[in-house]
Order: structure tokens, then C-alpha cells, then sequence
């Protein structure tokens, strides 16, 4: 399987290069600005005033971002309900799914466990995207609701450092057109 | 000929004079071994990475069992390094103001070199590749590639390399609390409540910051180490591995972080010498580090997001922490220290370049960290390299570059020189090249879901790794083009050891000078330490006196039969009960250590306690397993004796402890305690 980016990844991905780019740039100026002379009174006064901005904009973008982040949380909660429940054992090295295939649209809850170690139980859809992960950790059961609503064959990679073999620890689960 | 009282000052901003006082020879001494021990473990570390980078693009054929092998030595490694270097030159900058002791700086050194050499041995010898995160149990789970003693090595270096940082934090947190007033006025709480009128300087609030965070750090990764290492001897110790998880990325992320706010509060003193204006301290700043206090403890549990068991409310806690802990570095530290920068004519050396490039690191790089913070976010990115792209970001570009400023600006003082411009630019060019460049293909990797630490990189992938490598040898020729004029810098310094030129034509300012003079000799006075006092201990009136004997009267109920049958339900609540007896000892130690008569004919002896505080709670951890007390559980009187023992090891840690002061005698024997505690939650079964 090959991956490609998802689209949640690639917005991500550019927001990151966008803050990267202008921190860069600002440096950049400071850096430029270091070379002239600038009495430190006014450098204190119009930069104490400009970083309760600085602070005030943080706040900010922080409530917002972080607010909305906890509507969109991915923990399962309550019963499986109408959910197909899948069982999924992670064991050195190598993923066990019961059942391994579903009907396209089904509503899954993936009931995540491990053996031996933690394992990270990494779901890529057919397309080769990463939508989502959850750890796989004996002892306990982590619980992912998911809706697939994509037909193909979905991979499994371990997303947690798990032993010799963690980089080849694959599974496949199936998505089937009704 | 005259003598110079300034030697050195030429490689600083002509303002800096008004508050640059000299560095003494101990605190050179003591900055330049530590810094050059981490710069060359780090060298050494970084070479793995790049034969590990290359491996994941095919032009090395390494199997996995090396791979893995030198990821946790990298790992490792790289943080004991840096953790080493940077040490190292926050006491240069701190010893100015606070009387550290020499003898715990070296014991601190002794501890975590063993301790690094010793993981050397058993990662590249032993083949021990549980990384160094050694989430439990992967380390018995060996795939038959390591033995058993290679495991027991592993963790006797990370406890070692611990009690290092254990014997630097107790240190700097007992000498910081006792130069400025109690843990309150160390902070600037004092001064923040009107109670002062002078901050203290800033590197000894973020000095005692760092200390008081990283032993909390240090006694969760100590409890856990503890076990893992009774477990090498006892396969009938178990853990809860929610609570291990926790554990680990407490100690493991707590520590990561705190490597930058060790660094940091060198630079608070260090860049400014080249901006010729001094860092001020204001309430914003104390108010800032007093936030950064808690957030530091408190955002670790983001590594735990995708385990859905986790409380909820831990998780949601984190995420508002992880975001949160970014305003003061964003808004205090990275701006406060830009603002020095602008319009002061700042003098561009080798050192202050580095200085500055390091806050470029820290921004972006915690940038990339904050957006992974994010719950949403983190379901799509975690344990993708996209978080290794940012943690090397503020490691390889914010930590590491500072710790080489931190060299530089030493050897460029004891030198009177910086390197050359060309020189300069070329460095500062391929370590931005080729640092951002290789980083930035691990966020590029990471946002296309490519999981982290695999040897084995996914189908047609392998060009990233190729790309990756080509910016890390960059990054590497940038950084021995940084060494090697370091290195010039070094033999200048060590050629004018005995005099400074003034007959020298400067590289960046064209000014001449004509002469050259005898060095001063006459070194500033050292900060002197109070002399010790009997009265300086933990419980210090009879109110409290009276507290300790509450306390002991409610530990004795461990030893009520009725109590002891109870606690063998499970293992958990055994050592539970453990516990109890060794708080009911410690509690009978302080408060004996704190009798004034008591005090007075044992004396200091800080050296012997600090040794004991860490020596007895680990002897009482190593013989916490199954595998000694089992046995005894038929033998009544065995039985008793051995949970005797527990209190026994309490009693000598609680007299331990009362040997270090108020602040630091209160806070060691509650860390004594919470370790006990912590290691009796992680463990099940047997």
C-alpha cells in the first residue's frame, strides 16, 4: 500500500508552514533591525505595549482552536449500540481482527487491545490515508468509533514501538460494497 | 604593564561591561567540562542518527536489531548530553549569584557519565533496543535479541544517570531557596508580592524551577526504573501499564522539556552581553515562570491521548496545558529576549549568533508541538515522525545550538576573539539548511502518516529518508564547521591564558589595539555560603514537630495486623502497606534530624545524606519484589522483621533528608515518600 496525504493532514501541514514562514520572516527582520541603534526606553515601552497584543491575539487563537478541538474529540463513550464491534489484538508482530470485514457505511467500534507489548493501531483507509489511531495496550481495552464509509481494503500499521519487527506489523481489514 | 580588569570584554557589545562581572576559573572549569562531555556525547549521537537516517533511505544496509539498538542509544544518549552540557552552563551563570557546591557539581558528573557509559554497554554490547522511552513491559519482550543483563544494565544507567540530576537539582534548589528566602522568595513570589523590592536574577528562578520540576520528574522516572530493574530479577513483578505509561512519559517528557528551560537560563544572562542590555526581571516574568511551574508537570499526559482509557478529563487537561504552556515562552522568554535584540546593535559573534538562531528553533519547533497538542489533530499526527520532526526542531535547533553558544561565549571571552565573518556565515547558513531542511521532511512525512521508528520505511518512501539525509549531513558539516572554530577559539584562549591582546585588529569592528597585558589574575570573590546552621531543617517548631508525630501515629496503623493481613489481597495494596511503614520511619527520621540537639552534634554532612537519600528508598525498591518477601510470609518473625526493615530504610532516608535544609529537606523526603507511592501504583500482579 502506498500512502498519500489526507486532507486533514494537508491543511495541517500548510496552516504549519504558514506560522513557520512568518515566524521566519520576523526573525528575519529582528535580526536585520539588530544592526541599528534604537534607544532601549522606546524599544521598552512600544514592546511591552505590542506584547499585550501579542498576548490578547494568543488567548485568542488558543480559546477558539482548543474550544472547537473538544467537539471534535475522537473517544468512543457509552455502549456499542447499533455499532458492528470489531476485536482487534495486537501481538508481536502481527494484528487479528474479528470480524475482518464489514459492509461499506457500517458503523464500527474497533475494541483495541494488545497481548504482549503496546502497539499502535494505525487505520489507513484505500486511498493510502491515515484517519485515525488508537494504542493497543495489554491489559486494557481502547474503544474507536469510526464510520467507513469508503469500500476497499484497509491497512493496519503499528503506530508504537513495539520490537524488532514493529516497521513490517501489518493487518488488513475489508470494506465491502453492499 | 597594566593589568586589564575586564579581559575578554572585547568579544561582547562595548555596553555589556556595566553588568558582566568575570567568570571565575571554577565556574569555566565546571561550565567547559560539562558542556564539552555533552557536546562530544552529542557529536557521537548525532552520527548514529545520521547512520539511522541513512539506513531508512537504503544507502546503509543495517539490519533492525541494530537499528533499534542505536535508537536507544541515540535516544539516550542525546538526552544524558545534553542534559549533561546543559547543566553545565547554568551553573556558569548561576554560581555568579548562588554558592553551588563544587563537591555535589562533581559527584552530579561522576553519576551520570557511569550512567551513560553504562548504556552504552548494554545497547551496543547487549543489544538492549527497547528505546529509551523503554515504554513496559517491551524490554521482556527482548524477540530474542538482548539478554537479560543487558535490561539490568539499561535501567542501573538510567537510574544513575538520574541520581546525577537527582544530586545537581536537590543542589541548586536547596542553595537557590537558602541565598533568596525560602522557596517563595527563589520564585520572585516575594518579590511579585510587594514583599521585596528586588527580583531575583532570572536564571535563579528558572533554576529553581527547573530543579523543583525535575525532581518531581526524576522520582516518577526513578519508582518506574526501580521496578523495571526488580523485574529483571523477578519475573513475578507485574504492572499496571496505564499507570507505567504515565509514569514513563512523566519522567520521559518532563525531562525533554526541561532540557530547553535548563538552557534557557543560561541565555537569560548570556545574550544579553551582546545586545548591552541586561535581562530585567518584572512580575510578568515571575508571574510567567510560576505558570510554567505547573504546565511543565502537567502537559506530559498528551502523549497518552490515543489511549482512550485515560481519564478524560487528563486528556482535556493536557491539551489546554500543552497550548497554554507556549504563552510564556511565546509572550515572555522568546519576545522579552527579541526585544534586547532589537535596535542594540547587537554584536554578531559565533556565540550570539547561535543564541539567536536557537530562539528561531524554539518558535517553530514548539509551533510544530502546539499544533500536535491539538486532540483532533493528534488522532491524525500521533507517533507519526511528525513529532519527531518537532521535537528535533527544538532539540537540534534551539538546545544543541545554544549549547554550543554556551561554548563559544566562554572560549570567545578567554580568547578576547570571535571566528572569522566568512566563517560564521557559512556555519550559521548549513545549520539553518540543513537543521530546518531535515526537519522539515519529518513534518512533511509525518502529515503523510509515516509511523516513527521504523527501520523499514513504508512502500516508495525511502526518497524522504534520501532527502532527509542529504540536510543532515549538512546540518553535520555545519556543526564540525562550528567545532572547528570552536576549537581555533580554544588554542587562541589557551595561547593568551597568561595575557589578553590588545594588539589585535577585530574581525567586526575594525577597531586596533596596540598592546598587549598581563591577564588579572585576581579573581572576583567567590558568592560566600552561609555558614551552616543547625536551625536550617525541615520541621523547625514545635508546632510542627508536633505535625510529624501526627503523622507517625497515622503511619503506624500499616503495621496493625489487621492492616497487614489486608494489604496481601494484592500487590498493589502490599506495597501499599510497604509504604506505610517506610513514611511511619521517615517521618521518625526528619523529625529526630530536626531536634536542635540533634542537629547541632550531626552537623551538615550533605555530601553523606544526599548519598543516602538516594542509596536507601532504592535498596527498599530493589528488595520490594515477590521474590524476597514470598519466602518470608510462612516465617513470622522473618516476616516482621522484613517489614521492619521498610521502616528502617524510612528512618535512615528521613535522617537523611533532615540534612538538607528546610526547603530541600521537606522536599526530598516528600519525594522519598511519592516515590514509594508511585512505585506501589505501578505495580500489579505477583
Amino acid at each position: 500500500m502506498r500512502l498519500h496525504y489526507g486532507d486533514p493532514q494537508i491543511a495541517i501541514g500548510v496552516v504549519f508552514a504558514l506560522l513557520a514562514l512568518l515566524l521566519a520572516i520576523a526573525f528575519v527582520v529582528i535580526a536585520v533591525q539588530a544592526g541599528s541603534e534604537v534607544g532601549f526606553e522606546r524599544v521598552h515601552d512600544i514592546g511591552y505595549s505590542l506584547r499585550k497584543r501579542w498576548l490578547a491575539i494568543l488567548v485568542v487563537v488558543g480559546v477558539i482552536v482548543v474550544g472547537i478541538s473538544l467537539f471534535d474529540l475522537p473517544y468512543a463513550s457509552g455502549g456499542a449500540g447499533a455499532r458492528t464491534v470489531v476485536k482487534v489484538t495486537g501481538v508481536q508482530f502481527v494484528w487479528s481482527l474479528q470480524p475482518d470485514k464489514v459492509p461499506v457505511g457500517t458503523r464500527v467500534r474497533f475494541d483495541v487491545t494488545a497481548v504482549d507489548v503496546n502497539h499502535g493501531f494505525g487505520l489507513y483507509d484505500p486511498r493510502g490515508h491515515l484517519i485515525g489511531s488508537v494504542q493497543a495496550m495489554p491489559g486494557y481495552h481502547n474503544k474507536l468509533d469510526l464510520t467507513l464509509s469508503r469500500a476497499g481494503v484497509y491497512r493496519i500499521l503499528c503506530l508504537e514501538y513495539c520490537g524488532l519487527n514493529h516497521s513490517t506489523m501489518e493487518g488488513s481489514f475489508t470494506v465491502t460494497r453492499r | 604593564m597594566a593589568s586589564v580588569t575586564a579581559p575578554g570584554l572585547s568579544a561582547l557589545h562595548a555596553r555589556a561591561g556595566a553588568f558582566t562581572g568575570d567568570a571565575r576559573s571554577i565556574e569555566r572549569r565546571v561550565g567547559l567540562l560539562f558542556a564539552v562531555t555533552g557536546v562530544v556525547l552529542i557529536l557521537l549521537m548525532g552520527v548514529l542518527g545520521l547512520v539511522m537516517r541513512l539506513t531508512q533511505a537504503t544507502v546503509i544496509d543495517m539490519s533492525p536489531a541494530w537499528f533499534y539498538r542505536l535508537m536507544t542509544l541515540h535516544g539516550m544518549g542525546m538526552i544524558t548530553g545534553a542534559l549533561v552540557a546543559a547543566m553545565g552552563a547554568l551553573w556558569y551563570v548561576l554560581h555568579e549569584s548562588v554558592p553551588l557546591r563544587l563537591g555535589h557539581m562533581l559527584a552530579s558528573y561522576v553519576l551520570t557519565v557511569a550512567g551513560a557509559a553504562a548504556v552504552l554497554v548494554a545497547t551496543l554490547v547487549g543489544g538492549f533496543g527497547a528505546a529509551w522511552t523503554f515504554l513496559p513491559p517491551l524490554a521482556f519482550y527482548p524477540a530474542g535479541q538482548w539478554p537479560v543483563w543487558s535490561e539490568s544494565l539499561f535501567f542501573a544507567g538510567m537510574l544513575l544517570v538520574g541520581s546525577g540530576f537527582f544530586v545537581y537539582c536537590i543542589d541548586v534548589l536547596r542553595q537557590t531557596t537558602t541565598t533568596y528566602g525560602g522557596l517563595s522568595g527563589a520564585l520572585g513570589w516575594r518579590f511579585l508580592r510587594g514583599h521585596e523590592s528586588e527580583a531575583p536574577p532570572a536564571p535563579v528562578i528558572a533554576a529553581t524551577v527547573v530543579a523543583f520540576d525535575g525532581l518531581l520528574a526524576m522520582s516518577a522516572g526513578m519508582a518506574m526504573g526501580l521496578g523495571l530493574l526488580g523485574r529483571t530479577y523477578d519475573s513475578k513483578v507485574g504492572f499496571d501499564l496505564l499507570v507505567s505509561k504515565n509514569l514513563v512519559y512523566f519522567f520521559g517528557h518532563t525531562i525533554a522539556n526541561l532540557l530547553i528551560y535548563l538552557a534557557v537560563g543560561a541565555v537569560y544572562v548570556l545574550l544579553p552581553r551582546y545586545a548591552g542590555r541586561p535581562y530585567e526581571v518584572t512580575k510578568v516574568f515571575v508571574v510567567g515562570w510560576g505558570v510554567a511551574l505547573v504546565l511543565i508537570v502537567t502537559v506530559y499526559s498528551h502523549h497518552l491521548y490515543m489511549d482512550f482509557v485515560q481519564p478524560r478529563w487528563a486528556e482535556i487537561v493536557s491539551e489546554i496545558s500543552s497550548y497554554a504552556s507556549a504563552l510564556p515562552v511565546a509572550v515572555i522568554t522568546i519576545y522579552s529576549l527579541t526585544m534586547l535584540v532589537w535596535g542594540s546593535r547587537y554584536r554578531w559573534t559565533l556565540a550570539s549568533t547561535l543564541f539567536y538562531v536557537g530562539l528561531v528553533g524554539w518558535a517553530i519547533g514548539g509551533t510544530g508541538a502546539v499544533i500536535d497538542s491539538i486532540i483532533p489533530f493528534n488522532f491524525r499526527l500521533h507517533n507519526t515522525v511528525w513529532v519527531v520532526g518537532h521535537f528535533h526542531t527544538y532539540l537540534m535547533l534551539t538546545v544543541v545550538v545554544w549549547l554550543l553558544a554556551f561554548l563559544a561565549h566562554v572560549l570567545e571571552r578567554d580568547a578576547g576573539e570571535t571566528s572569522s565573518r566568512p566563517a560564521r556565515t557559512w556555519t550559521i547558513a548549513l545549520l539553518l539548511v540543513g537543521g530546518f531542511g531535515l526537519t522539515g521532511t519529518w513534518f512533511v512525512e509525518g502529515a503523510l502518516g509515516i509511523p516513527r521508528r521504523y527501520a523499514i520505511q513504508p512502500p516508495g518512501t525511502a526518497g524522504y529518508s534520501l532527502v532527509g539525509s542529504i540536510f543532515a549531513l549538512v546540518f553535520a558539516v555545519g556543526v564540525l564547521a562550528c567545532v572547528a572554530q570552536l576549537l581555533g577559539l580554544g588554542r587562541t584562549a589557551w595561547t593568551r591564558r597568561h595575557y589578553v591582546l590588545v594588539g589585535h585588529v577585530d574581525s567586526w569592528t575594525g577597531a586596533h589595539y596596540e598592546a598587549r597585558a598581563e591577564r588579572n589574575t585576581v579573581e572576583p570573590s567567590a558568592v560566600g555560603e552561609s555558614p551552616w546552621d543547625p536551625a536550617d531543617v525541615p520541621l523547625t517548631s514545635p508546632a510542627q514537630l508536633c505535625f510529624g508525630a501526627a503523622a507517625c501515629v497515622v503511619a503506624l496503623a500499616s503495621f496493625f495486623p489487621q492492616v497487614v493481613s489486608a494489604s496481601e489481597a494484592s500487590t498493589r495494596y502490599h506495597h501499599l502497606d510497604h509504604a506505610g511503614h517506610f513514611f511511619l520511619g521517615l517521618m521518625v527520621g526528619v523529625m529526630i534530624g530536626s531536634l536542635p540537639a540533634v542537629s547541632r552534634r550531626v552537623g551538615d554532612r550533605s555530601g553523606l545524606a544526599l548519598a543516602t537519600l538516594i542509596v536507601a528508598p532504592t535498596a527498599m525498591m530493589l528488595v520490594m519484589v515477590p521474590r524476597f518477601y514470598e519466602p518470608l510470609e510462612s516465617h513470622p518473625f522473618e516476616h516482621a522483621l522484613y517489614h521492619l526493615s521498610m521502616a528502617a530504610f524510612g528512618l535512615v532516608t528521613g535522617l537523611a533528608a533532615s540534612r538538607l535544609g528546610r526547603v530541600g529537606g521537606r522536599f526530598s523526603a516528600f519525594l522519598s515518600i511519592g516515590m514509594v507511592l508511585l512505585f506501589a501504583a505501578a505495580m500489579k500482579g505477583g
